[in-house]
């Protein structure tokens, strides 16, 4: 830190009031960025201590929240992204399970067949998928519908690549025995400490996300989303703005995918369908457009449910009848329901919607997700 | 066609169109193959019972969403999907289930043999693709459909109905759909969902959105092309058959970025 060695000088020169101002004014600003972060923190605390309780009761409710909580916390990842893209942008992507899969597969592929170490093998998945963005983003040329549909071609594009490519990423068969996620000097291959490592890098990606909504760029990208014509007459530079935040979408989405691969040990192109895209896009919406908790939120909610609605017969015990207890694919009707209702309900999402309900009013803002089309 | 009825009528894009054909197949092999009825029975009442789910999805779903943007229409229309699928499997366990053929045997042509389902198939097209179009230009309830995609505001100023209108183009879409579904293949399965829904939102975008007859111009140049290409590609370059669906989406992505407007639809002045 610079800035230390400028205050240790200060205090030699200047005497030891000056130097206590100095110290004071630290303090402040340190104080003022607890204030400032004070949910992120919470939360980062909340973390920390999750395995004290959680792993106690991963054995009476058949569930296991730490196991979980690492998917949710790279799920996090992806949705804070593709948050950025379409809560603030106004750029629907509903193929960001590509941006996912090169992620995944540029990571797995660097650390199995090239034996690079995990992390420079992350990183490069980062920019390889970044890189990817960049390559496609003439499709942010289309608008609304045309976009929604050009992206999810595009993520189709990507599985069929992924499973036809069977020289470099081993076709259906995927790629095995990739390696964990790991510390150099430590050695923490276990549940826990994955669980920590994913997070620690989920909240830092919450944090510069947060703060990157509120610099300049952010405010250009928000204007975007109101009117492309607009911010371009504001002076934004409306379509590098716009390749810009898809290419960091897609960044974060590799770096989630990334992230996956090492953490599941195993990838095979099925895991990076449409119905990929469709839930990460259905966790930034059902979380809430216009907020970076918002991910979090839907990511927490999408991704436990379907283990609960798993789980749920097993805590009801034998009394459920058999064809209820066999058929696998309640996920898809609460998921469904879910998707549905929300968007009727609390178009906002629920970050939104439940605090609106908190003040017992709506919002005295108008809701920009909610255009009111004259009719 | 169906997408393009519903879009043409309420703005939205429907992506639980492909669970429409799903529905169509199941019912029909629900209705002839356990329930025992004739064929054209079985169809008649598959095609009214998807009818039926289309309209209850319009008053459920699009109906409150009539005013969102489009990205909550677009989720909540997946979200039905999602449903929709799940449900059918609640209901139809297994993963396909074969639907008999209308009349099976061949047609034996000098040189050629068709299938007879192939005959049906294509009688069948061309008979709704007739009834589709006097549909919207001879009846009044067409013509009303049509004013709404022009402009809804002047339409409900002229008298028409507006929400009633997005609640018929939703049940002949889903009975469209149902008709997709039960022609399509002799074989009802879930897989052909989501993915007959790109293709066929491909083949209404190649045709141009809101161009009734485009939307069928567009499947056979698609599917055409789709063939075309990968047959090119798999001979001539040797690259696997795998790749066709690539092919689909690559060409639905060259066509919005060259011709948005479609192949045979007018440009589009965009208003500010």
């Amino acid at each position: 830190m610079p800035g230390g060695g400028i205050i240790r000088d200060e205090l030699k020169n200047q005497g030891p009031q000056r130097g206590s101002l100095c110290w004071e004014k630290k303090y402040r600003q340190l104080l003022a960025l607890i204030k400032a972060q004070r949910v992120l923190l919470i939360f980062a605390i909340f973390l920390a201590l999750l395995p004290i309780w959680a792993d106690p009761l991963a054995g009476p409710i058949h569930l296991n929240i730490i196991l979980t909580m690492r998917l949710v916390g790279i799920f996090t990842i992806a949705a804070v992204g593709l948050n950025l893209l379409i809560g603030y942008a106004g750029q629907v992507s509903l193929g960001h399970s590509a941006f996912f899969g090169v992620g995944a597969y540029a990571s797995a592929i660097l650390a199995v067949k090239a034996h690079f170490p995990v992390w420079l093998a992350i990183m490069a998945a980062v920019i390889a998928s970044a890189f990817i963005g960049l390559l496609v983003a003439p499709v942010l040329r289309l608008k609304g519908h045309y976009l929604a549909m050009a992206t999810l071609g595009l993520g189709f594009i990507a599985f069929v690549f992924m499973r036809e490519m069977t020289w470099l990423t081993g076709g259906n068969v995927g790629i095995a025995n990739i390696p964990e996620l790991s510390l150099p000097g430590l050695r923490i291959t276990n549940d826990r400490g994955e669980f920590y490592m994913v997070w620690v890098i989920a909240l830092i990606v919450l944090a510069l996300c947060g703060n990157l909504v509120r610099s300049r760029t952010g405010r250009a990208i928000r204007a975007l989303h109101q009117s492309d014509v607009a911010a371009g007459a504001m002076g934004v530079n409306v379509s590098w703005e716009k390749i810009k935040v898809f290419m960091l979408s897609a960044a974060l989405g590799g770096l989630a995918g990334g992230l996956f691969a090492h953490l599941q040990g195993y990838i095979d192109p099925n895991l990076f369908t449409i119905t990929l895209s469709i839930q990460l896009v259905a966790m930034v919406v059902v979380g809430g457009m216009d907020s970076v908790w918002g991910a979090v939120a839907g990511a927490g909610l999408l991704t436990f449910l379907p283990k609960i609605v798993e789980a749920l017969p097993k805590w009801i015990g034998p009394g459920v009848p058999k064809w209820i207890a066999n058929y696998s694919n309640y996920e898809g009707i609460v998921f469904g329901l879910i998707l549905v209702l929300t968007m009727i309900f609390m178009p906002s999402g629920i970050t939104r919607g439940l605090s609106d309900l908190g003040r017992y009013r709506r919002s005295p803002f108008v809701n920009p997700y909610r255009k009111k089309v004259v009719e | 066609m169906g997408f393009n009825i519903i879009f043409n009528s309420t703005g939205i894009i429907n992506f639980a169109q492909g669970e429409f054909a799903m529905f169509g197949g199941l019912f029909a092999y629900t209705f002839s193959a356990v329930l025992g009825m004739p064929l054209p029975l079985a169809v008649l009442l598959a095609i009214v019972a998807t009818a039926l789910i289309g309209a209850l999805m319009e008053r459920a779903v699009v109906y409150p969403l009539r005013n969102a943007s489009i990205i909550t229409a677009i989720i909540a229309t997946i979200g039905a999907s999602i449903f929709f699928k799940a449900v059918g499997r609640l209901f139809w366990p297994n993963e396909a289930y074969k639907v008999p053929e209308f009349t099976s045997g061949n047609l034996s042509l000098p040189r050629v043999t068709v299938s007879q389902q192939f005959l049906w198939v294509l009688g069948l097209t061309v008979l709704s693709v007739a009834a589709v179009y006097l549909f919207f230009n001879r009846t009044k309830a067409g013509k009303a459909m049509r004013a709404c995609s022009i402009n809804r505001q002047a339409a409900s100023l002229v008298g028409i109905n507006v929400s009633r209108m997005s609640l018929y183009a939703f049940t002949l879409a889903a009975a469209l759909g149902a008709l997709a579904g039960l022609i399509n293949a002799p074989f009802a399965s879930y897989s052909i969902g989501l993915f007959l829904g790109v293709k066929g939102f491909t083949a209404a975008v190649v045709g141009g959105l809101g161009n009734t007859f485009g939307a069928v111009t567009g499947g056979l140049v698609l599917g055409l092309s789709e063939e075309l290409i990968t047959g090119f590609l798999t001979i001539v370059l040797g690259v696997s058959t795998g790749y066709k669906d690539a092919v689909a989406a690559a060409l639905l992505i060259l066509i919005l970025l060259l011709r948005p407007q479609g192949l045979l639809g007018r440009g589009v002045v965009e208003k500010v």
